[in-house]
């Protein structure tokens, strides 16, 4: 019965917003980043989920009472869960401001270059080495170049340390390097074989950011003015959520993944002079909805059905180990170099370096794309799901030690 | 009342520019690169700040409300959440330094031709108390909620609407 499936659809998300609210609160107030605490909520559901709620009867006495079954695979799930990214893509490309992002220095620039090609180098070979497939470590190299600034921002707030020359060049930076991760991953996805088609996706890139993008900021106006003209509430936002979608079927009909017209929806509206207005109500949606469900279903992915033996698991280790010790001597290596090619000393360089080691909600979103789009398939793709996860909890975890140890007796 | 009713639509009639602050040397204009003390001194005793380009040219970049102050007065807490370009600017951290750190970029203005009414409409849409009057883009002058309440009011009161003399 399709009526049934789909309550318990309802329930299973219910649950997830619970554990994720609950267990985010206490990573809050461990002073750990939320999100890891959400997707240790979605580990434990997804455990929950395949122990107790996979269709079992509860026998007590005479009575029969069958149990619901969660089904994190289920349609309507990755339905919602595929609307978090939307949305979290959306919201960065709302508060991203392209004025601001003209106005970058020169440092900031050098740094996510510096920051994205090292680790994304090192990332790719490392996994060539360990006999991963060419598409595999392209993807995984992927997965390390894009910094999450708000576990350092943080960090740097509580050291007093946001407006030294190194404060504001990973700000800058880590902006940067998450536009040329979008980009990146638009390429990667899009790419099916031949060196053809790099230059192809390229050229549909191009087109799209002109098409979306340019000419979005000529009629965006004129189409908001006749939102707000329909004395409706919150038409704006209605029409604005609208725009977030037609630009992912769009930029996913042009073959370069839903999330680029996400991003590219959320740039351009931003710039408009009424975002602020939708703003608040994006957030509240996004936030207390659609992202939480993403990142339970993330938590809940590792659960997976193969036959998994002892060996499997040590190669998993080892991955695992490798790839973050490569992430983090990618960044500090390569972000900071472009520190000190900028013109930065040797202790500014290292900080910038440390500054942008955490990885997060790109990271899973690279990974959780590739998966969907079936360029990782099978054990491969379980073991690289594993290894981002634990990349973003070692690094998100061991980011603030070091950064407070490298800014130590800072003048 | 019919006369009334004359009243308000001669009132909506009138151009921004009949209405206005005309006297610019006398509004609060802060030059983008000025200190952001200077901003919280003029802000001590006005509720608003037109920041300009520079105090010659007077090309208008943004405005300083005492709610853009408030934000970068109270302390900062990051939400749990953080994508995108996180809002660092604080007093407290040191990271806003001018007027331009604090100002809104987004200025919606009127030109002085422009009729009352709109700019009341313009007013309701983006709920805004005042709107900077721009005459190719250089600040000639400012229309304020309050100055428009007290010039209907007198008009109620059969004082002329339009003062003949400047100022």
């Amino acid at each position: 019965m399709i009526t049934t499936e789909l309550f318990n659809v309802l329930l299973l998300v219910a649950a997830a917003l619970i554990f994720a609210r609950v267990l985010g609160y206490l990573f809050y107030k461990l002073k750990q980043p939320a999100v890891i605490g959400e997707i240790i909520a979605g580990i434990l559901l997804g455990g929950l989920a395949l122990f107790f709620f996979s269709g079992q009867q509860l026998v007590i006495f005479n009575y029969v009472i069958s149990l619901p079954t969660f089904d994190f695979k289920s349609a309507g799930y990755v339905l919602l869960a595929e609307l978090g990214i939307l949305f979290l893509l959306f919201i960065s490309g709302l508060e991203t401001s392209l004025s601001k992002l003209k106005k970058t220095e020169r440092a900031s620039s050098f740094v996510a270059i510096g920051g994205v090609l090292v680790p994304l180098i090192l990332g790719f070979t490392a996994c060539v080495f360990l006999d991963l497939t060419i598409q595999e470590s392209i993807v995984v190299g992927l997965i390390l170049t894009a910094t999450s600034v708000g576990v350092t921002v943080r960090v740097l707030m509580d050291l007093h340390a946001l407006n030294t020359d190194a404060g504001s060049t990973i700000l800058g930076g880590a902006v940067i390097d998450d536009v040329i991760g979008i980009i990146l991953l638009a390429f990667v996805l899009g790419v099916e074989k031949s060196l053809f088609d790099v230059a192809w996706v390229g050229i549909k890139i191009v087109i799209f950011f002109l098409i979306f993008l340019l000419l979005g900021l000529k009629l965006i106006d004129k189409i908001l003015d006749l939102g707000e003209k329909i004395h409706m509430p919150k038409a704006f936002l209605s029409i604005s959520l609208a725009i977030l979608l037609i630009y992912s079927f769009f930029a996913d009909r042009a073959g370069i993944s839903g999330i680029i017209g996400a991003f590219i929806a959320g740039l351009l509206i931003g710039q408009n002079m009424r975002s602020s207005k939708i703003m608040d109500d994006v957030k509240a949606l996004g936030y207390g909805f659609f992202i939480p469900i993403f990142f339970v279903g993330v938590g809940a992915s590792l659960w997976v059905e193969t036959s998994m033996d002892l060996s499997s698991y040590a190669t998993i280790a080892i991955f695992a180990v490798v790839i973050i010790i490569v992430s983090i001597i990618g960044k500090i290596a390569g972000c900071g170099i472009g520190a000190k090619l900028a013109g930065m000393s040797n202790r500014e360089s290292l900080q910038v370096g440390v500054g942008m080691i955490p990885r997060m909600e790109l990271a899973l979103i690279i990974a959780a794309a590739a998966i969907s789009r079936g360029l990782l398939t099978g054990d491969a793709a379980h073991q690289i799901l594993i290894t981002t996860i634990l990349l973003t909890i070692v690094t998100t975890l061991l980011a603030p030690v070091l950064i407070k140890a490298t800014f130590k007796n800072n003048e | 009342m019919p006369k009334q009713n004359k009243l308000i639509s001669d009132f909506y009639e009138l151009k921004a520019s009949q209405l206005m602050d005309k006297r610019v040397w006398d509004l609060p204009i802060i030059a983008e690169k000025e200190d952001i003390h200077h901003v919280l001194s003029i802000l001590g005793a006005r509720n608003h700040i037109w920041v300009v380009n520079n105090k010659e040219d007077k090309e208008l970049v943004g405005v300083i409300t005492e709610h853009d102050v408030l934000s970068i007065l109270a302390p900062k807490h990051l939400p749990s959440y953080v994508f995108g370009m996180p809002d660092i600017r604080s007093i407290q951290h040191g990271t806003v330094k001018t007027a331009e750190d604090v100002m809104a970029h987004k200025i919606i203005s009127c030109n002085p031709d422009e009729k009352i009414i709109d700019a009341l409409m313009r007013m309701v849409k983006y709920k805004l108390r005042r709107l900077p009057v721009i005459d190719d883009k250089k600040l000639v002058g400012e229309l304020t909620l309050h100055q428009l309440i007290r010039k209907y009011y007198g008009a109620t009161q059969y004082h002329p609407m339009v003062e003949d003399e400047e100022g």
